[in-house]
């Protein structure tokens, strides 16, 4: 392969990423397909986000995640305010034009004892080589391919799309048939699924399409939608065991939440 | 039903006694009368007849009510209040923050009024309009903290509980052998918020009270004695309604400006209230300092202890909001000590009350063998160790679910007889309390919490000790340290510079003695702006009504009392007047209530009355800081309560004879209905 030729590929192959055409995953293995290092990939691939930072900041993001910082999180919710509404918004319209509904928001600051937890979908998958799928747990467990990601270009924009998940809810079977993801989630990795307080659907983060509503509305910058850096899976706990990791390093203290 | 904004238009009554609950729903005129909270915590108090003197607050007939407003929610910073009779016979009225609001509007109720007495520990689960009376045995005689976190675990919506559907072969197979299902579910998330009493209210203190959040509080005038009598542990709500809004885009609009206004409050966001100490406090004279003794030490040094760099270097793990709410102001603190006793704790700040009352108060900040005149001699081991003291005595105070403004001032009181000689160790169970011991602190805690020996009488608060106290030894000295107003503990602002509180302030708050009145800068202008006074309280009863909290309603203002709460209402002729009126009904009626309710027949003998106020105001000059050798009103107490005291009851329209509102005043105010009888019978 002529070093010329590869370079015009990356540079092909980082401004699709940058539009959200292809996702992280499938950059990094383009880019290590032409024989790039995987650490060096990376490094390539943090400096195309950064750079698709500085063109537009408002421009939708792929292979993003939000992470929260419990030590600047005061638990005051304008997150959730802001998911609910936008959400309520696009499900339930009728019943938006004068409520909010915090059960619509799919980010839910939780408060246990002197620590707040911000609960949100940490997007976990499940791994090839160790469990036969690259699903998501909770998209391999629905019977009716309800939950699903929404390529790029697809979706309603500032909604759905860019690779992330949503539920499709003519297809979701509800919370009182069902729940298999709720179940999976909450069983084997974190609690990133609630269900809407009008027909019991399914609801999963779907990062707004690549610029959450959330991290626009935190006060006190306390939310971050940054480049994936790990599998999900590892970020993901239970509301009530994350908050005991949190209360032992913020107090020193062991406790049952 | 009501349709309603800002409110459901629905109030649950539940009867501990048969087990039953019931749904009351006000009309219309009500809500925009009362608005809530304060107001319409009073209106129920006197309709269900419990202003009368033989109702007692400890009985089944007393009615505790947990209330919100038309702006408890989703909204800037709402707040709850608890409106029943207090233990001390007078209004029961206070406030606390925290998301449990919120969780009982989504819920859809305007409040909860609790009659009757369980038979059983019991406590109260209530998901959405579904309100369940569950055994509350288990929790008994647990601390606020473990009784918060294992009721809230209890309490799940139907959203949140589902049966177990999933089977190995819903997954793919390599992963089904890793990790089978285990059928374990559901269960880790807390949504549901909880107010709960501790030992304290158990055991009947009448100051007592009830927590949220590990150290949120109702915290004044006994509110969880009032639950305890009734065998109620705690009130566990989740809510998934959400919340109705007139005009919400103007509402979410109004919302954002305040919450931005608050982004920029440096003050609240750096130490919340402990910034006090420092700031303002040791300087005007207003630190508590030996029961009132001192009210700055003379040396700075010995200030800084409790100040908030100081603490927040020391200890601040984190900062922690109400719902809404960008100012942050509480801090929840890790206590690192070589006493174990102290090692370990974990607590909210201290914030300025706590720095005053079980700081300053009960003398922890001196060196041993000085006096706050003196230079600090201690080492800065000593000051860490004086200020984990302070978060100690708090989180004591809490986790018993005990109101420490009362709990401080008592033992600041026990310590000032001591020092005097005017007790012995003999009559306090063989209790030694000098100042700043944190044994003996210790131990008098004990024995008011589980009401133990001397315990049953330190249980009934300072005043009552005093009395006690005063009788026992035959000596009415004894009474000239007791350091309350209307037989409450006077809370961490003193009277004596003019600087902090107008002794006038505290002597026609209604809810006695309180520090949170409104209209303080008015009291201190010479010559007193009787108009601006009452306005401010009555625009600061309205708030209570609301409900939002005092730390805001500066950045509130005119936009968020009136602009916010007509956009969530959808009142578009709601106006200032009528928001000042709803404070000045609340005013009148808790006057009313307090006067009868106590059997009051003369109020300038019993109640509105020097005899009623620590002498210590007006005739101890202050021995330190730059206000040194003034008195409360320039010790002149004719002045204040023969000429001022007149003046402001005919500001309100009150009979300048007796503080009692004027007939005409109450049909103004659209209450002569309810308050009229009640004001005869004290006129004749």
């Amino acid at each position: 392969m002529d070093n010329g030729n590869q370079k015009e590929q990356i540079s092909e192959l980082k401004s699709q990423f940058q539009k959200g055409a292809i996702s992280r995953r499938e950059f990094l293995r383009m880019l290590t397909a032409l024989g790039i290092s995987v650490s060096a990939a990376g490094v390539f691939m943090d400096a195309a986000a950064a750079a698709s930072d500085k063109t537009d900041d408002s421009e939708p993001k792929s292979g993003y995640t939000i992470l929260f910082d419990p030590a600047k999180c005061t638990g005051c919710m304008a997150c959730a305010v802001a998911c609910a509404e936008k959400h309520m918004k696009a499900i339930a319209p009728e019943e938006a034009r004068h409520t909010i509904n915090l059960e619509f928001s799919r980010i839910r600051p939780m408060r246990f004892q002197f620590v707040d937890f911000v609960n949100v979908c940490q997007y976990c998958e499940l791994i090839k080589w160790a469990e036969g799928s690259e699903q998501h747990p909770c998209e391999a467990v629905c019977p009716t391919a309800a939950l699903h990601r929404v390529k790029a270009g697809d979706g309603e924009e500032g909604l759905t799309g860019m690779g992330y998940m949503t539920v499709d809810r003519d297809r979701c079977l509800g919370i009182n048939d069902c729940g298999r993801c709720l179940e999976v989630c909450e069983e084997q990795f974190g609690s990133g699924i609630s269900f809407d307080p009008i027909e019991g659907k399914a609801q999963v983060c779907t990062r707004c399409g690549g610029d959450p509503e959330c991290v626009k509305a935190c006060p006190e910058g306390a939310l971050a939608f940054i480049p994936v850096q790990v599998n999900g899976r590892y970020y993901a706990n239970s509301p009530d065991h994350a908050a005991e990791l949190l209360y032992k390093k913020m107090f020193n203290v062991e406790r049952e939440l | 039903m009501n349709n309603f904004y800002g409110f459901t238009g629905k109030i649950a009554r539940i009867d501990l006694s048969s087990g039953s609950v019931t749904t009351i729903t006000p009309p219309e005129e009500v809500y925009r009368k009362y608005l809530g909270g304060w107001a319409m915590g009073m209106y129920f108090l006197i309709k269900e007849g419990l202003a009368e003197p033989d109702k007692q607050a400890l009985g089944p007939d007393n009615m505790l009510q947990l209330l919100v407003g038309p702006v408890t929610g989703i909204a800037p910073n709402p707040r709850t209040a608890i409106v029943t009779k207090s233990p001390y016979g007078f209004n029961c009225i206070t406030f606390c923050g925290g998301q449990g609001g919120a969780n009982l509007k989504f819920a859809g109720w305007d409040g909860l009024q609790i009659v009757g007495k369980a038979d059983k520990p019991v406590y109260l689960a209530v998901i959405d309009d579904h309100i369940e009376i569950r055994s509350a045995e288990a929790f008994w005689g647990m601390g606020t903290e473990e009784a918060e976190i294992e009721m809230r675990k209890n309490v799940l919506a139907p959203l949140e509980v589902s049966g177990s559907t999933l089977a190995e072969s819903d997954m793919i197979k390599k992963w089904a052998k890793l990790r089978p299902p285990r059928k374990q579910g559901i269960g880790g998330k807390r949504l549901a918020s909880a107010w709960v009493i501790g030992p304290a209210g158990e055991n009947g203190v009448w100051f007592a009270n009830m927590v949220t959040e590990g150290a949120r509080a109702h915290g004044r005038y006994g509110s969880g004695a009032v639950a305890g009598s009734k065998n109620l542990k705690g009130i566990v709500v989740r809510g998934t309604r959400g919340q109705k809004f007139a005009d919400k885009q103007k509402f979410l609009r109004l919302m954002n400006n305040i919450q931005k206004r608050e982004g920029k409050s440096h003050f609240w966001r750096t130490y919340g209230t402990a910034g006090a100490s420092t700031r303002e406090a040791n300087i005007v004279g207003g630190y508590p300092i030996r029961n009132w003794q001192w009210e700055s030490w003379a040396d700075p040094k010995t200030v800084k202890t409790l100040s908030g760099p100081f603490v927040d270097q020391l200890s601040f793990a984190r900062k922690q909001a109400c719902p809404g709410c960008a100012l942050h102001c509480m801090y929840p603190a890790r206590v690192t000590s070589e006493n174990p006793l102290l090692d370990q704790t974990i607590t909210d700040m201290p914030d300025w009350e706590a720095m005053g009352m079980v700081g300053g108060n009960i003398g922890y900040l001196e060196a041993t063998g000085t006096d706050p005149g003196d230079p600090y001699t201690g080492t800065f081991d000593d000051m860490t160790e004086n200020a984990s003291k302070t978060q100690y005595t708090t989180w004591l105070s809490d986790n018993a679910g005990m109101d420490f403004i009362e709990g401080g001032a008592l033992v600041g009181l026990l310590m000032e007889l001591r020092q005097r000689a005017l007790v012995e160790p003999a009559d306090l169970d063989g209790i030694d309390p000098g100042w700043g011991d944190l044994e003996s602190v210790k131990a008098i805690f004990e024995k008011i919490i589980y009401r133990k020996g001397i315990g049953r009488i330190l249980g009934k608060g300072v005043y009552e000790t005093a009395r006690y106290l005063s009788k026992k030894k035959d000596n009415g000295a004894i009474m000239d340290y007791c350091m309350t107003g209307k037989r409450y503990a006077q809370p961490a602002h003193g009277t004596r510079s003019n600087h902090d509180r107008n002794a006038l302030d505290y002597v026609t708050v209604v809810r006695p003695c309180e520090h949170t009145g409104g209209g303080s800068a008015a009291f201190r202008k010479t010559p007193i702006d009787y108009e601006g006074a009452v306005e401010g309280q009555n625009l600061n009863a309205a708030i209570n009504s609301m409900i939002y909290c005092l730390f805001a309603s500066g950045f509130w203002g005119d936009e968020g009392n009136l602009e916010l709460l007509k956009a969530v209402t959808g009142w578009s002729d709601f106006n200032k007047k009528a928001l000042l009126e709803v404070g000045e009904r609340a005013y009148a009626l808790s006057r009313l209530f307090n006067l009868r309710s106590q059997n009051i027949k003369e109020p300038r003998e019993e109640w509105d009355s020097p005899k009623m106020f620590p002498g210590r105001w007006f005739k101890e000059p202050l021995p330190t800081g730059p206000f040194k050798g003034k008195t409360a009103f320039d010790g002149d107490i004719a002045r204040l309560f023969d000429e001022s005291l007149p003046k402001y009851w005919k500001q309100r329209g009150w009979s300048p004879d007796r503080g009692i509102p004027e007939k005409e005043k109450l049909e103004k105010l659209d209450i002569a209905q309810i308050a009229e009888d009640i004001a005869a019978k004290l006129r004749s």
